[in-house]
């Protein structure tokens, strides 16, 4: 997306993939030549500044005019500019770029090259999503309350820099395949043919209510939900700097999505389809037919109903009287295809929705738990909490699992995937 | 609707109020956040650059009739005059006020005069008359706004009537947070959003002002909250105006920010961040334009379509190095390239033909061919990519935006009714 002058970034050919050599030299390419190219297009015209979240609201970072274009030009390997991590990597400033430059790439870039032989611990096991999800959800009841515990969450702040306040995902008792593997045959017929559902780490162990109502939607719509098994996409690794292992990640879901045959693959894990349109290709470079065909085939749920209401086919809605908040995540946004999820909340008669106007939740994924940057994810997410509070404090919706974390945590309000209301309008609860 | 400046969000908005589904494609955010936040309908006269316009209508309709190419000979004084009433109307005057028949002079950034008929509340103290009493006030933290320079140049230009303003400068510094030493006006907007933050500024300049002045300061009284500006006139207890600044500047980011609240508001649907190209066409019309979202481009249908792309400065309009122009979403065939040569090479020299090279419309802003090659006929095209005008030396960039964007969404209303 936004490519205007240039032609398509390089992409990682898979000789350069298999068996990486040294971290550094994947990161040389990185999908950095065709980012650095557009900084040239750089007309300092200030518009990704007026967006940033996190320049916003503190003076630690300079913003990504600076960051990004400008000290890009100075970086050769270590960047010259260490407030750079500082950014969120939120992906506001390449969205409202109007000349193309491909600044929170450019970032995300910089960032991994900065961090690649000093990765703290930390970020080398929060981007861990999957694991953490198989070892919390049989333990739950246990793993919730450990994570309630205040004296045990200090501790893991000093050891790990995991912010004792950070969000964290409730641990549930049974996963999305538990659930699939339980439950009776489906009861209306299959009118429409296959497609493939992609749950994500934290929509297959945590918000696992979030992927049953996707799938009985699907269903009620007449598909036949096929969810193969599958791993992890490797965005919290990449958001972190690991793209080695983030690269293996996202080729290894790449062949589990595909093993199901030549379908359309919805999901409602927001960011992790944005990794796979995307982000694995832009900031990490990674060049493989396999990703590039996830790619194409991949729906976002929201942006999914909107092509069948669009098309005429979503069955009647039938009304929800209620006035709710509705936050579109940055990670959704970034993939530059609207607010789909605002467009389709519409057509359910009775429903008042607000667009929370917010640019961030603040936590950008695992930003906002670590500790030198959890006040700061908090008054990047201030306004929204706020927002959320003012117009319905029994219900907000949004898109991606960690800013609903961020929103339940700071405003106190439930905050749900915007799928429940469309699963209830559609009579299914 | 391709394009998010104040051409495409006039249009949007005006067309999803007839009860039109719209949908607004852009990619990223439009010029009108780059503009001081006025609305300049005509500053100078194009056949005379020298001379100031004070009437704006009268000059349009009289440009009208001696320059048939200007894009105001197609668009008319009446849809600029109703494309101003709604834009009024639609910002409410909280955001916008005055009189389009009448130009006002504004300090500039750089202390110079400049001519606008609409403009907001906050900056109106600043109109530049015989006897005004200004004290510039600079920000020690906020390097884009030379407190002495605007000073110094305002005291000694003389104003059309012979007058003179008076003006003196001072800075003080009040950080707009804790520790940071480089502030951008936005950060200062932000903390003027504050009553608080306010309070302490009125307490620090207050002691400072004399008796019968009117305080001038960077245009950052506020980027959310309308009453800022006000209310610290209030604890000044002195007049107060707004001086635009170069961007990140506040005025225009109100300006935009409301018209895109507004237009969603209204059930546009925005898709922002995604360059728009590889347009399909059948039997004479547009059916399609592609969206580069990520992982795989989305098809966008319409029964018609608005071009509201700019000039060059969005890149809608490119020059390459054999002299090439083309038109970057659709390819349309574009009027002015008969001029030779279209850039001449005394950069500080007259006008350069290029800049008046566009798309050509008919009355009802229609997309015309002006080499006879074929147009689809339901597109209509509104803003800086019409021929014919260099909107920034006549300062009519605003003017032609929303007197085209009306007439294109009114002639469309009818075409679909
Ligand atoms: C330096 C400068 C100073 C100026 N000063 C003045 C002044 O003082 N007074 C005055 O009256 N005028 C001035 N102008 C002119 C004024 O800014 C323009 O006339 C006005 O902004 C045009 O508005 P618009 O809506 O037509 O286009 P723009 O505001 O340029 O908006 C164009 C929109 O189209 C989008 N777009 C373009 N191509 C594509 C594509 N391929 N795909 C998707 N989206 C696309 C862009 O993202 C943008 O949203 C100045 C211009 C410049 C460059
Ligand atoms: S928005 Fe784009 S062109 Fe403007 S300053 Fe930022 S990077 Fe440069
Ligand atoms: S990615 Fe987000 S946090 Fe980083 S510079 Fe861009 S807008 Fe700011
Ligand atoms: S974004 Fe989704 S699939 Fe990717 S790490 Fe997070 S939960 Fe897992």
């Amino acid at each position: 997306m936004n490519t205007p002058q240039s032609s398509p970034p390089p992409r990682r050919s898979p000789e350069q993939l298999s068996g990486d050599p040294a971290v550094s030299d994947s990161l040389d390419f990185a999908g950095h030549e065709f980012a650095r190219a557009s900084l040239d297009h750089c007309v300092k015209c200030t518009i990704c500044e007026t967006v940033c979240p996190v320049s916003a609201v503190t003076p630690l970072f300079s913003g990504p005019k600076f960051v990004g274009p400008q000290a890009e030009r100075f970086r050769n390997g270590e960047s010259v500019d260490h407030s750079l991590d500082y950014c969120s990597s939120c992906g506001a400033c390449t969205l409202a770029c109007p000349q193309g430059v491909q600044i929170a790439e450019l970032n995300s870039q910089a960032r991994a090259v900065m961090k690649a032989d000093h990765m703290p611990v930390r970020d080398r096991l929060i981007s861990q999503t999957t694991l953490m999800g198989t070892m919390m959800t049989p333990v739950a009841p246990l793993a919730n309350a450990v994570l309630a515990n205040k004296p045990i969450r200090t501790v893991v702040e000093k050891v790990f820099g995991v912010h004792r306040d950070a969000p964290m995902p409730p641990a549930q008792t049974q996963t999305i395949q538990g659930w699939l593997k339980k439950r009776g045959p489906r009861k209306t017929p299959a009118t429409r043919g296959p497609i493939v559902f992609f749950h994500g780490c934290a929509g297959g162990y945590f918000e696992v209510e979030t992927s049953k109502r996707s799938i009985e939607v699907l269903e009620h719509l007449g598909y036949e939900v096929l969810v193969p098994k599958q791993g992890c996409c490797g965005l919290a690794q990449q958001s972190n700097g690991l793209f080695d292992q983030a690269t293996d990640a996202v080729l290894k879901l790449c062949d589990d999505l595909r093993a199901a045959g030549e379908l359309t693959i919805v999901s409602s894990s927001g960011s992790c389809t944005g990794m796979l349109k995307h982000e694995a290709h832009e900031i990490m470079g990674v060049d493989d037919e396999r990703l590039k065909d996830v790619a194409t085939r991949i729906r976002d749920m929201m942006e999914f109903l909107l092509e069948v209401a669009d098309a005429g086919e979503l069955p009647e809605l039938s009304p929800i009287e209620m006035t709710v908040p509705y936050h579109a995540p940055c990670q959704l946004k970034s993939q530059g295809m609207g607010m789909p999820a605002l467009d389709v909340l519409r057509l359910i008669p009775g429903l008042t929705v607000v667009e929370s106007g917010a640019t961030c939740c603040g936590i950008a994924g695992t930003y906002g738990l670590k500790k030198e940057k959890y006040e700061i994810a908090q008054a990047v997410g201030k306004p929204l909490f706020e927002m959320v509070r003012d117009t319905n404090p029994d219900l907000a919706l949004c898109d991606t699992e960690t800013c609903r974390w961020q929103i339940r945590k700071g405003s106190g309000v439930p905050t749900e995937h915007p799928v429940f209301l469309i699963h209830q309008a559609l009579g299914l609860s | 609707m391709i394009g998010a400046g104040v051409a495409g969000l006039t249009a949007a908005l005006r067309l999803a109020r007839a009860g039109l589904n719209v949908t607004l494609l852009t990619k990223g955010v439009g010029g009108l956040q780059l503009s001081q936040g006025t609305v300049d309908v005509l500053g100078y006269s194009p056949t005379d650059p020298a001379t100031r316009v004070a009437n704006p209508l009268a000059a349009v309709a009289e440009l009208a009739v001696a320059d048939p190419k200007h894009p105001y000979a197609v668009i008319g004084v009446d849809a600029v005059r109703t494309g101003l009433a709604f834009l009024h109307e639609e910002l409410g005057e909280q955001l916008l006020v005055g009189d389009p028949e009448t130009n006002q002079l504004f300090p500039t950034a750089v202390g110079a005069i400049r001519p606008t008929c609409l403009a907001q509340p906050s900056m109106l103290a600043g109109i530049c008359m015989d006897g005004a009493r200004f004290a510039i006030v600079g920000l020690r933290r906020l390097k884009d706004f030379h407190a002495e320079l605007i000073a110094g140049n305002l005291a000694r230009t003389p104003l059309p009537d012979g007058g003179h303003v008076s003006a003196r400068h001072l800075t003080i510094d009040v950080p707009a947070r804790p520790r940071e030493v480089d502030s951008s006006g936005l950060t200062y907007a932000r903390a003027f959003d504050d009553p608080e933050f306010r309070a302490r500024f009125a307490a620090e300049l207050r002691p400072e002002l004399r008796p019968e002045e009117t305080v001038g300061l960077p245009a950052v009284l506020g980027l959310k909250d309308p009453t800022a500006w006000s209310h610290l006139a209030d604890l000044l207890d002195h007049p107060v105006f707004e001086i635009p600044l170069p961007p990140p500047s506040v005025p225009g980011m109100r300006l935009n920010n409301a018209l895109m609240a507004a237009a969603r508001a209204a059930g546009v649907r925005v898709i922002n961040g995604s360059f728009v190209d590889t347009p399909v066409h059948s039997g004479g019309r547009l059916v399609s334009v592609n969206v580069e979202t990520a992982g795989a481009p989305r098809t966008i249908t319409g029964d018609v379509f608005v071009l509201a792309t700019g000039g060059f400065e969005s890149g809608a309009l490119t020059l390459d190095s054999y002299g090439e122009v083309t038109e970057r979403v659709l390819g349309l065939p574009l009027a002015g390239l008969d001029a030779a040569p279209l850039l001449h090479g005394d950069y500080w020299g007259g006008e350069q033909p290029l800049f008046r090279v566009g798309v050509a419309v008919d009355p009802s802003m229609r997309v015309t061919s002006p080499d006879g090659s074929a147009v689809p006929d339901n597109l209509w095209a509104a803003g800086g990519i019409l021929a014919g005008a260099v909107r920034w030396t006549e300062k009519s960039g605003e003017g032609i935006a929303v007197g085209s964007a009306v007439k294109a969404a009114d002639a469309i209303v009818e075409e679909l009714a």
